[in-house]
């Protein structure tokens, strides 16, 4: 019986074609629309690092150490710490694994100096390539033994290793970091965010993510003269500093964070939390109350607006205009199957019940509705592609997927079927008698 | 009236796709003109540059460890104007549509209940001849003025200030801004600055969805802010043929007089004023095609679903038409009851879709960082649907009026 219908069905499309035309173009425009928004929303809006970042949290505080008549209030959660305290909460190993961090840009050389690159990469405290979930290709992390003793160790990723050495195993190799050579002991795989989730407060609208070309321990980088890219908040009577700087002992500049897996460790970790900055201000340290508080990767992105609101508005808009595209088309095939009333009502008088005809009638829309889908690729394609040409900050994320098509597909049999469903109904509803007066 | 509205109630299914449809188009068509209409503030507000093709910006300078000091700039900006073909040259601590360095604050004017507004604070030297904005009243500053030196960026400091005319007018609705005392901020012991001079415009480098009106609102300070880490040079060419060299000749002497200094990985970025707004609105622009490029095709998808619809709806009545023409109406007649009906469907849609509208905007205002959508919005958009619905009904009314009453007789 399906294959009946769908030739009929082709059969109809055939003899208006300006009118199929209308309807497949309206459907494809709207679900194109929608599939470019979703398309990066989806890119944008999903876990930074996808298995690791669902359970990684940042810590907050007010770890202000003067007045700042300036800005009394605390007005949005500070995720910037004094190395000193990160140490010490990382230190403390009260949750899974933890680490604290700090985005660091500085050129790495081979020890003849012949060759040398700028690199993004990570300075921390503990475990870092562990508690990221940095897969490594060749060697291994640091032990706690190394960073204790600031051992000039350092891991560095492919990219680096190929552009440095020429081969992806490293390990051994001997880099120029500062004014300090230090050792390669592991390669790790290319790692990146797929949107920024490091120091959000300073690092100026960027959405996407940064390549890290290298992990090193905190201390060890100081001690060679490379500090963080931003020195963060420096008191007011420390002598100021700005970039690049490794004389950031005055300043709150990293950034802890820990991986807790359950709802009970995510609580007893905000307590020691709390508890461990309720003491520093108790002890005159921190001059105002810490209102200390964990964020979830997640939350903490969405409190920082990392997803610009745009790509929010334009998904909203995208849906607004295709659910007006559905109205227009169901409009439009309730006006097309009413006017074929005639050749209903001889279907139904010769045996077909409403049944019958509402599936005649909804495998057509479902044709349509493929058709248009299948128009709606080249477009999608094409809003992908306007967007990738836009000075925007997330164009990046604007690329076809394979988990699209999927979307795509589905989205374009449902569209077909909904916009069918009332004129379908209209057209079963009414007794052959009358249509066939009609008629 | 009654004959076009009682058949409306009859069938109701035609007529409720059309309401439907035309609400729906008025909410999102609402709603992306206000978002372009916000988007298109920084592009078509006046900047208050005079001719910014003599202008050469060098920004995104960096220094690696510290601070350049005050004198270091100085030294700098002095070698700058030494350029032949240099009429002035500036540093400052932000400028206009450089929107990675932002000094933004809540200034406040005189008295009890004083007004305030939150405006851009522009530091450096002599900016008001580099950037050739227009004196309309008072002075620039002097020399020993330009000559201050702050204990930090200087946003604390009182002293003297040039104010735009748009903030002279809100912050002192009485008139005459001149000699009058601007505060910087709450605090008791905030910067007092007193206004000595008022010019045309200056756009504020901050460019966010809130700025309709205060994107004009703006304050001159003389000076450089101290232990600022990203300082930004200007320079003034004699003429815009001379723009070219200067801007190679500036490149040169920074690179020589900071280069060494300069944070490594990142280049700083030398252009003309031009093109630095170009960048800075590219963005904006990009919005504003992408949302005319949407409410136009709403409006086309609209267009296009009611002539479907009202057309299929005047061939069901082909009939009736023709017994009315038989009965004594005229062509004209039918012509209009199309129309009127046309309206009276619309109309209830528009109603419906400025509920919405206001509804989403509403919604959208808690979620984001919007303002409310002002209601002289709605007028507009009803009025621009209606003559969408009219334009859209025309055709399918007239082949209704053309129907010949010899219909009536037939196929009964």
């Amino acid at each position: 019986m399906f294959d009946y219908y769908l030739r009929l069905a082709l059969r109809r499309c055939r003899q208006s074609v300006p009118m199929v035309l209308l309807l497949v173009l309206t459907m494809a425009i709207g679900i194109a629309a929608c599939m470019t928004a979703t398309t990066i929303f989806r890119a944008l809006s999903g876990a930074p690092v996808p298995g690791v970042s669902p359970y990684l949290y940042v810590a907050t505080m007010d770890a202000r150490e003067a007045v700042d008549k300036d800005n009394p209030d605390y007005k949005r959660p500070d995720s910037l710490l004094k190395l000193a305290d990160a140490k010490a909460l990382v230190d403390a190993h009260r949750a899974v694994q933890q680490v604290a961090v700090a985005q660091s840009l500085t050129p790495l050389s081979d020890p003849d100096g012949k060759k040398s690159e700028q690199a993004y990469g990570l300075m921390a405290y503990g475990p870092v390539v562990q508690t990221l979930g940095v897969s490594l290709r060749h060697g291994r992390p640091w032990t706690e033994a190394e960073q204790a003793a600031n051992a000039p160790v350092l891991v560095i990723d492919a990219h680096m290793a190929q552009k440095l050495f020429g081969t992806e195993d490293a390990v051994g190799r001997s880099i120029m970091l500062g004014q300090r050579s230090f050792r390669v002991i592991g390669v790790s795989a290319p790692w990146k965010p797929r949107v920024q989730i490091f120091n959000l407060a300073q690092n100026g609208g960027s959405v996407m993510g940064q390549d890290e070309n290298f992990f090193v321990p905190a201390q060890a980088a100081l001690d060679a003269g490379v500090g963080p890219f931003i020195a963060g908040e420096c008191g007011k009577d420390a002598p100021v500093v700005s970039f690049q700087s490794a004389a950031v002992a005055q300043c709150r500049w990293m950034e802890t964070w820990v991986r807790l897996d359950t709802p009970a460790q995510v609580g007893d970790y905000g307590r020691f939390l709390a508890g461990y900055a309720d003491a520093q201000h108790d002890a005159g340290r921190f001059v105002y109350p810490p209102q200390a508080k964990l964020y979830g990767t997640q939350a903490w992105m969405t409190l920082n607006h990392v997803v610009p609101d745009d790509v929010h508005l334009n998904l909203m808009l995208a849906g607004g205009f295709l659910l007006l595209c559905l109205v227009n088309v169901a409009g439009l095939l309730a006006a097309r199957f009413l006017r074929r009333q005639g050749d209903v009502a001889i279907r139904r008088a010769l045996g077909a019940s409403k049944r019958d005809v509402f599936v005649q009638h909804l495998v057509e829309t479902g044709l349509l509705g493929l058709i248009g889908g299948v128009l709606a690729l080249p477009l999608t394609w094409l809003g992908l592609w306007i967007v990738r040409m836009q000075p925007v900050s997330y164009a990046d994320a604007a690329r076809f997927s394979p988990g699209v098509f999927a979307i795509l597909f589905a989205l374009s049999v449902g569209v077909g079927l909904l916009v069918g469903i009332l004129p379908a109904w209209r057209v079963c509803r009414q007794p052959p008698a009358l249509q066939i007066k009609i008629a | 009236m009654r004959h076009i509205i009682k058949p409306l109630f009859r069938h109701r299914m035609m007529p409720l796709l059309v309401v439907l449809q035309v609400a729906l188009a008025c909410a999102i068509a609402c709603n992306a003109l206000f978002l372009l209409q916000q988007k298109l503030v920084p592009i078509v507000t006046p900047d208050g540059v005079g001719n910014p093709d003599r202008l050469v910006v060098a920004w995104n300078i960096a220094p690696r460890g510290q601070p350049w000091p005050s004198s270091r700039l100085n030294q700098v900006v002095s070698e700058l104007r030494a350029i032949p073909g240099v009429t002035s040259a500036s540093v400052a601590g932000s400028f206009p549509m450089e929107t990675m360095a932002q000094m933004n604050g809540n200034v406040l004017g005189e008295g009890a209940h004083p007004a305030r507004a939150s405006a851009a604070v522009y530091i450096g030297t002599h900016l008001r001849d580099t950037l050739g904005l227009k004196l309309v009243a008072g002075r620039d500053f002097s020399a020993t003025e330009e000559a201050v030196a702050y204990k930090n960026i200087g946003l604390d400091a009182s002293g003297p200030v040039i104010i735009t005319r748009a903030l002279a007018d809100r912050l002192f609705p009485g008139g005459d801004a001149l000699g009058h005392v601007v505060r910087i901020g709450d605090q008791p012991d905030a910067g007092q600055r007193t206004v000595i001079g008022v010019v045309e415009h200056l756009m504020r480098n901050k460019f966010g969805q809130d700025d309709r009106e205060d994107i004009d609102y703006s304050l001159l300070f003389p000076g450089i802010p101290s232990n600022w880490p990203v300082p930004i040079f200007a320079v003034r060419s004699r003429s815009a043929a001379e723009a070219d060299s200067v801007l190679k000749a500036v490149k040169a002497t920074i690179t020589r007089e900071l280069g060494p200094d300069m944070i490594q990985g990142m280049d700083p970025t030398y252009e003309s004023y031009g093109s630095l707004r170009d960048h800075m609105l590219a963005q904006s622009k990009a919005a504003v095609w992408l949302l005319s490029g949407v409410s136009l095709i709403v409006l086309l998808v609209t267009v296009v679903g009611i002539m479907g619809l009202t057309s299929y709806w005047v061939q069901q009545r082909t009939r009736q038409i023709g017994i009315r023409r038989a009965l004594g109406a005229r062509r004209a007649n039918i012509l209009r009851d199309v129309q009127l009906e046309n309206l009276l469907v619309v109309g209830a849609g528009i109603l419906l879709g400025m509920v919405l509208a206001y509804a989403i905007n509403l919604w959208l205002m808690h979620h984001y960082e919007l303002t409310r959508l002002p209601w002289t919005y709605l007028p507009y958009g009803a009025a621009l649907m209606l003559l969408l619905g009219q334009f859209a009904v025309l055709s399918p009314a007239l082949r209704a009026s053309r129907v010949p009453p010899v219909v009536a007789t037939r196929s009964v």
